[in-house]
């Protein structure tokens, strides 16, 4: 497969925008930041409309993002999510299932697609966005390291050849909070 | 019937048990003295279970339940309500859909549509309308729980059936948040990702008997397991004051073919 170069960046959140601002042009990965909404809905507000927002229409956009990725002859794909899916989150009950589902779609397609050789990898830079006091903590001890959190070396790793035999993983690079 | 009494006269729904695994866990329940209600799509399936529950001297009446569609989850919960008063375990268990497929043709409406609306956005529904009854039935010390029946495949994903993983995953990260926002009710929530003797596992050995041997020869114990003795002795596990400090985990139920929880 004859790889495009140029990275390319699928989301509408302001960790999408960064990386689209600061990913180099050569970086061959398709990026695709998956739209968590941040707001703390009780699964008691879970009605139909509130699912088909919350969960239905960024999970069919998830499955969307990761056809075209293919379509579009990539063969590194990055699907970024908040570690929600894994620690869970209380009045996230939806926003963790779509969380937790594109993590493991990646991993059916990192299954699937390596007939093709695409690697497909989730990376989960923390929980941006949500709302820590509402959720609960991600984990039981404190976060490893402090300061700010920066995936764009990680994901640029991941679309380079040191990276070849990398697939189907989630890698969370979070500072060490959730383990 | 046996002596096991640990869910005497609690009452329990247990979708999509008209077969299968559903059917197994609520055979389990109604042993272990439970009124059952068999929540099943079609009554030809769900009475013929209902009816063999009671001939043997268990409780279990069928509400015939479409759990895609919100408003016949509602019914059910308001019948079961009605008819014997409170509500103490939801187990579901019903699920539609897993045509294989390649991913990058994959067609929302023909792969995808079933598979979300009965496994995660059924989840978040059966959660939302019990979630009244399962909180009084805690402040009664009768339990409240909520059992969600997921997969091995929610896990690790498939490369057979890739649409099917994500949407059996999403109920165990539904189970983890709502076992935090459940957590000061008292209700536990919990999920068992089984691989059982279903129907349409038996109907896969017939067409293909390798099937069958290769599972075998993969699973640590040798065999496929029982939708009753096997998986429904989980359930009744995690429906019992057994487990009521057990809350946000899986169960995989699997003789030990996958491992990496």
């Amino acid at each position: 497969m004859n790889a495009p170069s140029g990275s390319h960046v699928r989301g509408d959140c302001s960790l999408a925008e960064r990386l689209r601002a600061r990913l180099a042009p050569s970086t061959r990965a398709s990026v695709i930041v998956v739209d968590v909404d941040p707001t703390p809905t009780p699964v008691g507000d879970l009605d139909d409309a509130a699912i088909e927002r919350l969960w239905e229409r960024p999970m069919q956009s998830v499955i969307g993002a990761l056809q075209e990725a293919h379509r579009g002859g990539r063969d590194r794909i990055v699907v970024v999510v908040p570690t929600l899916g894994q620690s869970g989150g209380a009045s996230y009950a939806a926003q963790s299932a779509l969380a937790e589902a594109a993590r493991v779609l990646v991993k059916s397609a990192a299954r699937q697609w390596s007939d093709r050789s695409v690697n497909a990898v989730v990376l989960e830079p923390g929980e941006w966005g949500i709302d820590s006091s509402v959720s609960g903590p991600v984990s039981i001890a404190p976060r490893a390291r402090s300061g700010a959190v920066d995936p764009v070396p990680l994901i640029e790793w991941l679309s380079g050849s040191g990276a070849a035999d990398v697939t189907g993983q989630t890698i969370v690079c979070d500072g060490g909070q959730w383990m | 019937m046996t002596a096991d009494s640990r869910l005497a006269d609690r009452v329990v729904i247990v979708t999509g048990a008209g077969q299968g695994v559903g059917e197994g866990i609520a055979r389990r329940l109604a042993e272990a003295g439970a009124v059952v209600v068999i929540a099943a799509r079609r009554a030809v399936t769900g009475e013929p279970v209902a009816e063999s529950i009671r001939a043997t001297g268990g409780r279990a009446v069928c509400i015939e339940t479409d759990v895609a569609d919100t408003s016949s989850v509602a019914g059910c919960v308001a019948e079961t309500t009605k008819r014997f008063g409170r509500l103490d375990v939801m187990v579901h268990n019903a699920f539609n859909g897993g045509i294989p497929h390649r991913l990058e043709d994959a067609v929302i409406d023909k792969h995808w549509t079933s598979m979300s609306r009965t496994a995660a956005w059924a989840s978040l529904t059966c959660a939302r309308l019990s979630e009244p009854h399962l909180a009084e039935s805690s402040r009664r010390g009768a339990g409240g729980r909520l059992i969600l029946v997921t997969s091995p495949s929610g896990v690790e994903g498939s490369a057979n059936i890739p649409l099917y993983s994500p949407a059996k995953a999403a109920q165990r990260a539904i189970a983890k948040s709502l076992a935090r926002e459940w957590g000061p009710l008292g209700i536990t929530v919990n999920c068992i990702a089984p691989v059982a003797g279903s129907p349409a596992l038996m109907t896969a050995f017939d067409r293909n008997p390798s099937l069958k041997s290769a599972i075998e020869a993969r699973t640590p114990l040798g065999r496929v397991g029982d939708i009753t003795d096997d998986i429904g002795s989980v359930a009744l596990f995690l429906a019992s004051d057994d487990s009521s400090y057990v809350t946000g985990q899986t169960v995989v139920c699997d003789g030990g073919s996958f491992l990496g929880l």
